[in-house]
Parts: C-alpha cells; structure tokens; sequence
C-alpha cells in the first residue's frame, strides 16, 4: 500500500498525561526501583559481614536507625503495591489452565497468588520470630 | 422521541493541503438520547461543515472503521453515546499513534503491513484438496482461539499502546493477537513461520503489559493476555535452541 500523501504525527511528549492507565503503569513499573533498591540494600549487608564483625554489626547498627525504619517502611508499601500489581496481570501471563475440562477464571488465578503470598509471608514472620 | 439538548463536540481539524498542524473547531451539536458519537460527527458533516472526514460503514460495531479518540479514550464512535458525555462537552481526535492523513483519518498502512507478515491464514501441514471433507474441531478446539478470532482490526488496541506509539517497529496488539488466533488452531501447522515474528525484539517482547489495549477492545479480543503468553512460547523456544541446536533445523 502506498503511504497517503502528507501526513502529520503527532509527538509523544507527556504520553503519560494522556490516561490514568499509563500513570498507573508507570507507577507499578516505578516500584521495582524500590525493589531493586532494596536487593543493594541487603547485598551491601552480605558484603559487611564478609567484611568481619566490626562492619556488620555496623550494618546492623543501622537498621535500627529512623532512617532505616522508613526505608523499610517505604520498601514494604513498594514490595505490597509491586506483588498486589503483578499478581493482578499474573492470569494474562499464564498459559491456559483448565480445571475439570473448563478455564479456570483469572480471579482465582489472582486469589491464589495472594494466597500463597499471604502464607509464605506468615511463615517467614514465624520462622523469624523463632530463631532471631 | 426523546428531547433534544445540545452538546459541544470540539473536533481535531487537518487539511493537508493547507495545514501545517492540525488545530481544533468546536461545533454545537444538538442530540437526542439514541445518537452515537458518529451520529454527531454526521450531523456536523450535514449541516454545520461539509469538509469534516472521517470514515465509518456498518455502524453497529461491525466494520471497525469508525475508531477515534473521545477525551484521550480510544472508541467506536458508533457504539458511544452523547449522552454519556453530555453536559460535559467532548474532543474528538482521530486514532492516537496513527499518522494523520485528514481531520478524524488515520493512515492504517502500517498496521496492514503487520497484520500480513503473521501469516494470518491457515498454514495446513499437508496440502488439503475439497476431496479430503471437512476439517473438524471440537467445540474445545474451537474455544482455544475463538475469542482471538473477534477481531474487526478497529486498531483502538495500537491507539491505546504507548510502546507502538513510542516505537512503531513494534508488531502490536491485534497483529500479535491474530498471530495467537491461527497459531492456537487445531488445523494449523504454520507455528514454525510466526516464530520469527513472535521472538524478536519488536515481537511479543516490545511488550511491556501496559494492558490498555484489552481494556480498550470493543470485542473482547484480549490482546495483552495474548502477547504475554506468547512470551512463554518464546522463552521456550530461545531455550530449546540450546538444547537441541541441530534437531530444529528449518
Ligand atoms: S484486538 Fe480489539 S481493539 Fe485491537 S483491532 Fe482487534 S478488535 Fe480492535
Ligand atoms: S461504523 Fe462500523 S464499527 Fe463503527
């Protein structure tokens, strides 16, 4: 097919103005910085204790700093929104699954998820409050 | 007959021939309950501007000919209502991402260049003759890619993806859906083929599940669960590579 003859494009400056859909995706995608963040955060913890004792209990000095506890704050709300949102698309990235010769619905697909999320969550609080 | 109000309908304006940017014209519109958003761009046409184009056919959410934008939202204008609108007064822009040919008109030739390079027919792996009879399905067969099968190439989905507008290489929505409607038939053997289209950067993986473009289609086509599930197809396929680098010579 031949391209008609002169046509305008429009540009793509603040694309993300143009719908609430592509704000709240940037949003989703945004959280992984602090996901990200938060992996150096604890990689720079490993690094400390092969450092010797001194460097980690420095480290873990730091943890119980305020500005410590915000980060983590701020890191659960990342990681809550990041899992919540990813669990949500999870069903569109799945291959078809049947139940009993029918699909199974994407609802329970996302109650699943967040099932399992909720109890591998518990278990680790557990564990946690046993052996530390 | 329901009373008669008047909504203002501010319409994308582009003449080629005169224009080096398309600017916006306001029109009052009076509308009943029953008219569309094309009824309205019609009414216009008849009475207040004979130069406003825009294209549309069967009206009832058939053709996929009538696809604009309505406030930043891609629709059907045949199957929107003023009403929903009214009092609010509305814009309406051609079809996001497209390039403009005149006013409400998009250039699709991109998006027919795509559609062609996924094979979008049956591939049949012997060569069928009318003497072989029918080639069945089982209604579970046919469930596999029905709902891919819907599509009226409307191309709301591509006016709704960021990534087709940031970068147009990409292969996009409905194309990749169609790609996932004949690669899910029972009847077809022409997987092999799409591969390619399916694994390169501008296939399924310029994909970044903004999701949109599922929310957007009139018919329920779900393209973004198409798309991501051909990633696992892809991701399958690279790995299989490896292992098996001379049994899949093609
Ligand atoms: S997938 Fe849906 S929105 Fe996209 S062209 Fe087809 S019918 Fe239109
Ligand atoms: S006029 Fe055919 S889909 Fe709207």
């Amino acid at each position: 097919m031949t391209p008609a003859p002169k046509t305008y494009v429009r540009p793509m400056n603040r694309w993300w103005m143009r719908h609430p859909a592509y704000r709240r995706y940037l949003l989703r995608e945004g959280t992984s910085v602090m996901v990200a963040a938060y992996a150096l955060f604890l990689l720079a913890g490993m690094v400390c204790l092969v450092l010797g004792e001194a460097a980690f209990n420095l480290w873990r000095g730091f943890l119980q700093s305020p500005v410590s506890v915000i980060f983590h704050l701020a890191a659960l709300a990342a990681f809550a929104f990041h899992a919540w949102t990813w669990f949500k698309v999870m069903p569109l990235t799945t291959p078809p699954i049947r139940f009993r010769g029918r699909s199974v619905p994407d609802r329970m697909i996302f109650r699943a998820a967040l099932w399992a999320w909720g109890i591998a969550s518990l278990i680790l609080l557990v564990l946690a409050m046993r052996f530390l | 007959m329901s009373q008669t109000r008047t909504i203002m309908i501010e319409c994308l304006r582009y003449d080629p021939e005169q224009d080096q940017a398309p600017h916006y014209r306001t029109y009052e519109v009076p509308f009943t309950d029953e008219m569309s958003v094309l009824e309205g761009l019609q009414y216009i046409k008849d009475h207040l501007d004979g130069s406003l184009t825009f294209r549309w056919s069967c009206r009832m959410a058939i053709c996929g000919s009538c696809g604009c934008m309505v406030n930043h939202q891609p629709i059907l204008s045949c199957q929107s209502f003023l009403r929903d609108y009214y009092p609010a007064r509305i814009r309406v822009e051609p079809l996001e991402h497209f390039p403009i040919v005149k006013d409400l008109v998009i250039d699709q030739s991109d998006f027919l260049g795509k559609l062609e390079s996924v094979t979008p027919y049956l591939v049949p792996a012997q060569p069928l003759t009318p003497e072989d009879g029918p080639n069945l399905q089982t209604p579970r067969q046919i469930e596999d890619y029905l709902g891919y099968a819907q599509c009226i190439n409307c191309l709301l989905c591509y006016a709704a993806c960021p990534q087709y507008g940031l970068n147009n290489e990409f292969t996009g929505p409905a194309a990749l859906a169609l790609l996932a409607r004949y690669n899910a038939d029972s009847r077809d053997a022409g997987q092999k083929t799409r591969m390619e289209v399916v694994n390169a950067e501008e296939g399924v993986w310029g994909c970044t599940l903004v999701g949109l473009c599922s929310e957007v289609c009139p018919k329920h086509v779900d393209p973004a669960r198409a798309i991501n599930r051909n990633k696992i197809n892809s991701t399958q396929d690279y790995f299989l590579r490896f292992l098996a680098p001379f049994g899949r010579g093609s």
